[in-house]
């Protein structure tokens, strides 16, 4: 072991929390190294295509809205589609960007190469195969070469199935509802045909979602474009459901949205250039801290597959995670009870992530109790209703009131008032936003 | 359009990053069937990765074995599957 394997902070996967952990604990001036298996970052994931602006009102992710985007998403339009009819449902804000679609290949390349540039030692093509620990602490990591690494914390940020957090049992095994498996194909359509199918009567450009008989189990099917792309993704939870006398395989749902007419219209001319599949965790993870180690993003179970969420719940765990790393180093206590507090106090703090988590749960319990029919219904009301979260607000408060069970009628108020100063962020955000672009836009 | 499984892997051996313990396997066969890429076959009373080099890392047998009876680890450094316009 030599000096040049210490590091004050080591972080494991290229994805969206760990080059932003990475560049935070370089540029708050500790010896940093991040880990990616792969050869290129953003080649081991398939999701995780839009960032969505709402989850950006942070300034330590001001920088990520510089990154080299795809296309800037103004407005949503939902198709409800069933034998009789097909409902078209158009939602143009008055103004501003709400979504950021991107490429994972492109994007975690560039935000690899802002944790390089501020000073973190980056290893491509280099697999973590177990943690290790001594005294009841993690303090490093072994790759696949067998060399060894070993830090003073650890933040786990590689995914889902995330070899740290599974290997330091906290990550459990997963599937019934509290699991997505996913399938997605982009189709090269050229930017001008994208320009034309996929924009919104304002000028700006719109994403999709679909629902209909046979093309999911659950989840929203969705069309997002990207410059000369656009990606689809279908799929369901993983419970004895998903499957059935006529799909024995997610890969079937994604035929069948592909087969739809009007997703035909949408596509006529193109080609699949890319499959991709994985996994989404729809629960909360107990606990996300243990002695020298810290989960964040989807290792540590920050994403509502509900609400689409992910990539922003990552950006914002990995800072914290960075801060807490750099606190706990400067106070010499990498206790687990020392380092969650200052974490769960971050993520308790954070609107976005309180506010979604909440939305995600509340919305999430209510499909899973419908049929295919009342879960169209139910998206019907959402969309004139007011969205998501004033669907959880009327969901709690009217299971409350049917019931005069007046604790639910109560925690509708708490998480009403909760969630006002969020509301209340208005266009301010869309100057900050357009700023940034003009600042350093690719 | 008709669906197809567009995929790229990096060259190199990925080594056997995932295997069945024998023992433990209770030829249930949730792993084939979530398997979305056919990389399970029964073998006799259990069920075996055979086809590996078609895996795309999911992990969904891991997760859905109830009897533990998965080794499920990553692709050695710069090998296994390779999405682009993810």
């Amino acid at each position: 072991m030599t000096e040049d394997n210490f590091f004050d902070v080591i972080v494991v996967g290229a994805g969206c929390a760990g080059p932003a952990a990475a560049k935070k604990t370089a540029e708050l001036g500790l010896k940093t190294l991040l880990i990616e298996k792969s050869p290129e970052p953003g080649t081991k994931t398939i999701s995780g295509t839009c960032i969505n602006l709402a989850g950006m009102h942070n300034e330590d992710l001001y920088y990520i809205l510089k990154g080299p985007i795809e296309r800037e998403i103004h407005s949503m339009r939902t198709y409800h589609i069933n034998d009789a009819r097909t409902t078209v449902f158009n939602e143009i804000p008055t103004k501003g960007v709400l979504l950021l679609s991107i490429r994972r290949d492109i994007f975690d390349a560039w935000h690899t190469e802002q944790a390089k540039l501020a000073g973190a030692e980056v290893k491509l093509s280099t697999t973590v195969t177990d943690i290790i620990e001594e005294n009841d602490y993690v303090c490093g990591v072994i790759t696949d070469s067998g060399e060894e690494f070993r830090c003073k914390v650890l933040i786990d940020a590689a995914g889902v199935n995330s070899i740290v957090g599974r290997n330091a049992g906290l990550i459990p095994k997963r599937s019934g509802d509290n699991m997505i498996l996913y399938v997605t194909v982009a189709v090269e359509l050229g930017e001008e045909v994208i320009n034309d199918r996929f924009s919104d009567e304002q000028g700006g450009y719109c994403i999709e979602y679909y629902l209909a008989p046979g093309i999911q189990y659950k989840t929203w099917p969705w069309i997002f474009p990207k410059k000369d792309t656009v990606t689809l993704g279908t799929g369901g939870y993983m419970t004895k459901d998903l499957f059935n006398d006529k799909i024995t395989n997610v890969n079937q749902y994604m035929q069948n949205f592909l087969n739809l007419p009007i997703v035909k219209r949408k596509l006529e001319g193109g080609k699949i250039v890319s499959w991709g599949l994985h996994l989404e965790y729809d629960e909360k993870i107990s606990q996300k801290v243990k002695n020298g180690l810290i989960l964040t993003g989807e290792a540590g179970g920050f994403v509502i597959p509900f609400l689409g969420e992910g990539m922003s719940p990552a950006f914002a765990t990995g800072i914290f995670a960075a801060k807490t790393a750099a606190e706990a180093i400067q106070k010499n206590n990498f206790s687990k009870e020392s380092m969650s507090s200052m974490y769960e106090d971050m993520i308790e703090e954070d609107l976005f992530l309180q506010g979604f988590m909440h939305v995600g749960k509340i919305n999430k319990e209510s499909i899973l109790k419908k049929s295919e029919e009342e879960i169209s219904n139910m998206m019907q009301s959402v969309v004139l209703g007011g969205g998501f979260i004033t669907n959880a607000v009327h969901t709690k408060w009217l299971e409350g009131a049917e019931n005069g069970d007046i604790e639910k009628v109560q925690e509708a108020l708490d998480f009403l008032e909760f969630i006002q100063p969020y509301r209340q962020i208005g266009s301010e955000f869309e100057e900050i936003y357009r700023k940034l672009r003009a600042e350093g836009g690719s | 359009m008709e669906f197809e499984m567009k995929i790229d892997y990096y060259s190199g051996d990925p080594g056997e990053f995932i295997k069945v313990i024998e023992e433990k396997c209770t030829g249930c066969g949730q792993c084939a069937k979530f398997c979305t890429r056919d990389v399970w076959e029964a073998d006799g009373k259990i069920y075996r990765p055979i086809n590996l080099k078609d895996c795309v890392e999911c992990g969904a047998c891991w997760n859905i074995c109830t009897a533990d009876a998965i080794i499920f680890g990553d692709p050695k450094g710069g090998t296994g599957v390779r999405f682009t316009h993810g």
